[in-house]
């Protein structure tokens, strides 16, 4: 069970339209190491461990990072905010446009589309634990 | 689970295993609004990104 | 855009730092549950943030909607989504 509040967990207030930029910025959205995959990844992993302490962490954990999504879907919308035609072009986000126009959908910086291959859930909860420390970096 | 001091049983540790210290509350950040900006409430978590490595 | 006030923004930013405070507190006490100095500060900070999320949602919208006072129109709908800017100034530029 979730529950929705309505305020993003850290503000985003962007001023100008910067197609570029959301077109890598998006990367953190649905690309390998982003929320997405973070999310699913705890939220998958946390029925495999006999630690009520990790279960309860991951399942923490993975609701927090759905409000990270949040957020750096909110950047990528901000930044392309009213843009013209001429700016998209010339900004190289013709091709994501092609497809989504600006609507915010999961890819990687260089177009893959999400892909549930980017994480791990092996049933174990040491291995899991080591593929989080390899996707998460620092404790995030 | 167990609070395992990770200084004392280090030598003792089987190798080609990877291991966490464990993280004990010391304090908090007085200034909230401080920590919010950083990231973390918690002083010995706060590690800046420069680009190449963490500062720890 | 919306059109936020300042004190608007400014009630909805204190909520948000006392809330990420309770969001690291509850991270740490998932490994480390006996930990009685971070109960207490758990304790205090989820006092308060109740508190300000009530005074919130009575004087502007829901910040949930289990939050809707007693008002003719359903404001957990009518109030600007968090996307579309969040507390006026500051925040990710």
């Amino acid at each position: 069970m979730w529950s929705y509040e309505k305020r993003l967990q850290f503000p985003v207030n962007i001023k100008e339209p910067n197609a570029k930029l959301a077109q890598v910025i998006m990367s953190q959205y649905g690309g390998p190491d982003g929320e997405m995959g973070a999310s699913m990844r705890y939220l998958s992993q946390r029925y495999a461990t006999p630690y009520r302490e990790v279960s309860g962490l991951l399942t923490d954990i993975g609701t927090e990072e759905l409000a990270h999504l949040e957020m750096v879907a909110a950047i990528v919308h901000q930044l392309t905010r009213n843009l013209s035609m001429e700016e998209i072009e010339k900004s190289g986000f013709a091709p994501y446009y092609t497809d989504h126009t600006i609507g915010i959908w999961p890819q990687a910086a260089g177009g893959v589309p999400f892909n549930a291959c980017e994480f791990q859930s092996k049933g174990d909860v040491i291995t899991d634990l080591f593929e989080d420390m390899a996707a998460d970096g620092t404790p995030l | 689970m167990q609070d395992y001091n990770f200084d004392e049983r280090f030598e003792h540790y089987p190798i080609a295993m990877a291991y966490v210290p464990w993280q004990h509350l010391s304090q908090i950040y007085e200034n909230l609004e401080e920590a919010f900006e950083i990231g973390t409430i918690f002083p010995e978590l706060d590690k800046p990104f420069t680009g190449r490595r963490v500062i720890s | 855009m919306n059109n936020f006030s300042s004190e608007q923004s400014r009630m909805l930013k204190d909520i948000s730092i006392i809330d990420f405070t309770l969001v690291e507190l509850n991270e740490y006490l998932d490994t480390h549950p006996h930990d009685r100095q971070a109960m207490e500060y758990f304790n205090h900070y989820a006092r308060i943030k109740n508190q300000m999320a009530r005074d919130f949602s009575a004087r502007y919208f829901p910040l949930t909607a289990d939050m809707s006072t007693d008002t003719k129109d359903w404001n957990w709908v009518l109030s600007p989504m968090p996307w579309e800017s969040s507390f006026g100034e500051g925040g990710c530029k």
